[in-house]
């Protein structure tokens, strides 16, 4: 494979919180090429957002990177200064926030926003700055653009200032988009509508797309390789198929498992993965999972599991895991 | 068993918005009507989805019935009693709880989790016998550990901010739970943690949801009615089972048709619905759908269907249904 565009390599975070700190992402390992759309699933806080905020560098103040790297062409950004940060946030990575509210200002209008997105576009005027952000609006399904543009964020539905967002980081022409959630307040008709949005624009322009979400589905239908994460590590990565269809780690199996759309069948009590994840602030030595997992050996508990190659681009974190 | 809430004819409209100069124009609307004509009811110990386009109008409906959106017609019933006055509404909220579809935002930055849990409580009026263990108790509930009663909103991921969102609805006990995207967010193992939760205790507290949600995969199994919104009004309602075996109208079998599959060999080439997304300002004339009817007819383009009812307990508008 080519030199990747991004490339995450051993990042481990922390965030304080007065009793000790909370191991958000435990030595995690990512790689994104040109032209490619990556998953990250995996548990509710198992470090998807940190790993997402870490990558356009907007950590929260108590979050402590204890080590590791990302490189973007090459250059690692968690260490390069302010400045070069705050160039690279936008044109070149751009980020869609899992919470909309938290991307607008509630006081401004969402046309003096779209257009201030593009600050960093050169010899363009506002009124055709303006207008780009119309032509966005409009692309990703909002039906009155002009209105929208008129109002204040609190009066949107929550699938507008969904869309909305996903215009705005979109306005800044990034080369690697970083979506975390983009379509959970969206109708499935929208979300389609969307997923074939980000499609067309992979064959569009050469850029990366990771896609941060819990709907198995939209992966299923939008990525190319995905990452499944688990208590802050990354347990397996793979190609969709053989995620979907041969996946190695048991907590990658336990979680396709547990997804409704699965069953035809009326099934008022839904499946659950029983038992707890470890506490983040003393993870286990051994596997994370063990307490959940059906095949765990004393081993498991013991040591921690090897990152397994199954195949070229198959591997699991586990003990167990067999090519 | 009887209706806990009935809603007949609900109309709500919002001001069209923008500056002084756009009221002076003449032909501009001042008002959008954004609900129209919405009667729906909810027993009492049943859960009922609602769903439907973004922008449809079920927040502002949720929000209707707590009070908390201008209501233009209609009126709504709750335990037998008309909701008119303000003192009213007051008491209504007193015995409902809203989960709110924004979880971060929704919970005040400045408290802690542990405050955030109990605050009902004190809202309300209902004695406690100490706040920690309460809390700890209603974070146990969730299935939160004891800790993140320390903790601040932003310091929650999006799971856990959901789940104290469910904590602190079911606090004190209500008889209706309206829950507008209660499992957005959340990984489908917690999702059906949550969603046992709220079963278990409907079961139990002899509670009735309402659940707005874009998650069909979830709401099939959890809902014993559905409801289908389309540009503010109903378009369809029914036994959850019936409506997901056989949609009758156009936008629910495209909605039906539009959720992507858990298998990447099922992906699909095409959208299911196509077509200009109208608007509430310009509400297309005739049946609102047909700017993305596959079966539209001459007849659609001049007529609105009206609600009509199909065997005992369904209903749709729909003039081919
Ligand atoms: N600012 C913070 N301070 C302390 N702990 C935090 C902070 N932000 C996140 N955490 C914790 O770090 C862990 C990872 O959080 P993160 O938001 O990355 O999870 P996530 O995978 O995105 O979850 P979700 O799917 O629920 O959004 C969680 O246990 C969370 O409680
Ligand atoms: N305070 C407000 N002022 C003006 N318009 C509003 C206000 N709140 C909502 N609207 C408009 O009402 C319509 C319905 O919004 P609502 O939030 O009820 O939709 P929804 O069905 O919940 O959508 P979603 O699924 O995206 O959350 C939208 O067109 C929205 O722009
Ligand atoms: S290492 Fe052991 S406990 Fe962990 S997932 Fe593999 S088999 Fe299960
Ligand atoms: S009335 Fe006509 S346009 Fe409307 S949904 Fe039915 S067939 Fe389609
Ligand atoms: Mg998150
Ligand atoms: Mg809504």
């Amino acid at each position: 494979m080519s030199e990747a565009l991004l490339r995450v390599e051993n990042l481990s975070i922390g965030y304080d919180a007065g009793i000790g700190q909370i191991q958000a992402l435990r030595a995690a390992n990512l790689e994104a090429h040109g032209g490619e759309v990556i998953g990250i699933v995996g548990e509710s806080g198992c470090g998807k957002s940190t790993l997402a905020a870490a990558l356009i560098n907007l950590l929260a103040p108590n979050a402590h990177v204890n080590s590791g790297a990302i490189y973007y062409k090459g250059a690692d950004i968690l260490t390069m200064d302010k400045e070069s940060q705050r160039h690279l946030r936008g044109p070149e990575i751009a980020m869609v926030f899992q919470d909309p509210m938290t991307t607008f200002n509630p006081v401004i209008t969402m046309g003096d926003q779209l257009v201030d997105f593009q600050h960093h576009i050169e010899g363009v005027s506002n009124t055709e700055k303006r207008r780009r952000a119309g032509e966005l609006l409009a692309r990703v399904g909002i039906p009155d653009p002009e209105l929208c543009l008129r109002r204040y964020p609190h009066e949107l539905s929550g699938g507008m200032r969904q869309r909305a967002s996903i215009a705005a980081a979109l306005l800044m022409t990034p080369n690697v988009l970083v979506a975390d959630e983009p379509t959970t307040a969206l109708d499935v008709t929208m979300e389609a509508q969307i997923i074939h949005l980000l499609r067309e624009l992979r064959t569009d322009y050469q850029g990366a797309i990771i896609v941060v979400t819990h709907h198995l589905g939209v992966v299923a239908e939008l990525c190319d390789r995905v990452y499944v994460m688990y208590a802050g590590q990354v347990v397996e990565q793979g190609l969709v198929d053989d995620i979907y269809h041969a996946p190695k780690h048991p907590y990658t199996r336990a979680l396709i498992a547990c997804d409704p759309a699965h069953f035809e069948e009326h099934t008022p009590i839904l499946p659950t993965i029983t038992g707890r994840v470890p506490s983040l602030l003393h993870p286990p030595v051994g596997c994370s999972f063990a307490d959940r997992c059906d095949l765990a050996i004393s081993r498991c508990r013991e040591m921690a599991p090897p990152w397994v190659r199954i195949s070229e681009t198959q591997f699991a974190l586990c003990h167990e895991a067999r090519p | 068993m009887t209706a806990l809430l009935d809603i007949a004819g609900l109309s709500v409209n919002f001001p069209a918005g923008g500056g002084l100069l756009d009221a002076l124009i003449p032909g501009r609307k001042r008002y959008i009507d954004i609900l129209d004509g919405i009667s729906l009811s909810l027993k009492s110990g049943e859960t009922l989805g609602l769903v439907g386009e973004s922008g449809s109008g079920k927040t502002t409906l949720a929000r209707a019935i707590l009070g908390l959106s201008p209501i233009s017609a209609g009126t709504i019933t709750f335990n037998g009693a008309e909701l008119r006055t303000r003192q009213s509404f007051t008491n209504m909220r007193r015995s409902s709880a809203m989960m709110f579809q924004d979880p971060v935002a929704s919970l005040s930055p400045r408290m802690s989790v542990g405050a955030l849990l109990t605050e009902p409580f004190i809202i309300h009026g209902v004695a406690m016998q100490n706040r920690k263990v309460k809390a700890e108790e209603l974070l146990s509930r969730v299935g939160l550990s004891k800790d993140m009663a320390s903790r601040y909103p932003h310091e929650l991921s999006g799971g856990q901010a959901r789940r104290v969102g469910v904590a602190r609805a079911l606090a004190l006990h209500p008889k209706l739970v309206i829950a507008d995207e209660p499992t957005a967010g959340l990984d489908v193992s917690v999702q059906g943690e949550i969603l046992n939760l709220m079963t278990e205790l409907k079961t139990v507290m002899g509670l009735s949801y309402m659940i707005i949600t874009h998650n069909l995969a979830m709401v099939r199994h959890v809902s014993d009615r559905i409801a289908v919104m389309y540009l503010g009004r109903l378009i369809e309602v029914g036994p959850t089972r019936e409506v997901f075996k056989m949609p009758l109208h156009p936008y629910a079998k495209s909605l039906i048709a539009s959720e992507p599959q858990p298998d990447p060999r099922k992906r699909r080439a095409d959208l299911a619905i196509k077509g200009e997304i109208p608007s509430v300002l310009n509400r297309p004339r005739g049946c609102e759908f047909h700017t993305r009817c596959s079966i539209a007819q001459d007849r659609c383009r001049s007529e609105a269907p009206e609600l009509q009812a199909i065997g005992i307990d369904r209903i749709v508008r729909c003039h081919f249904a």
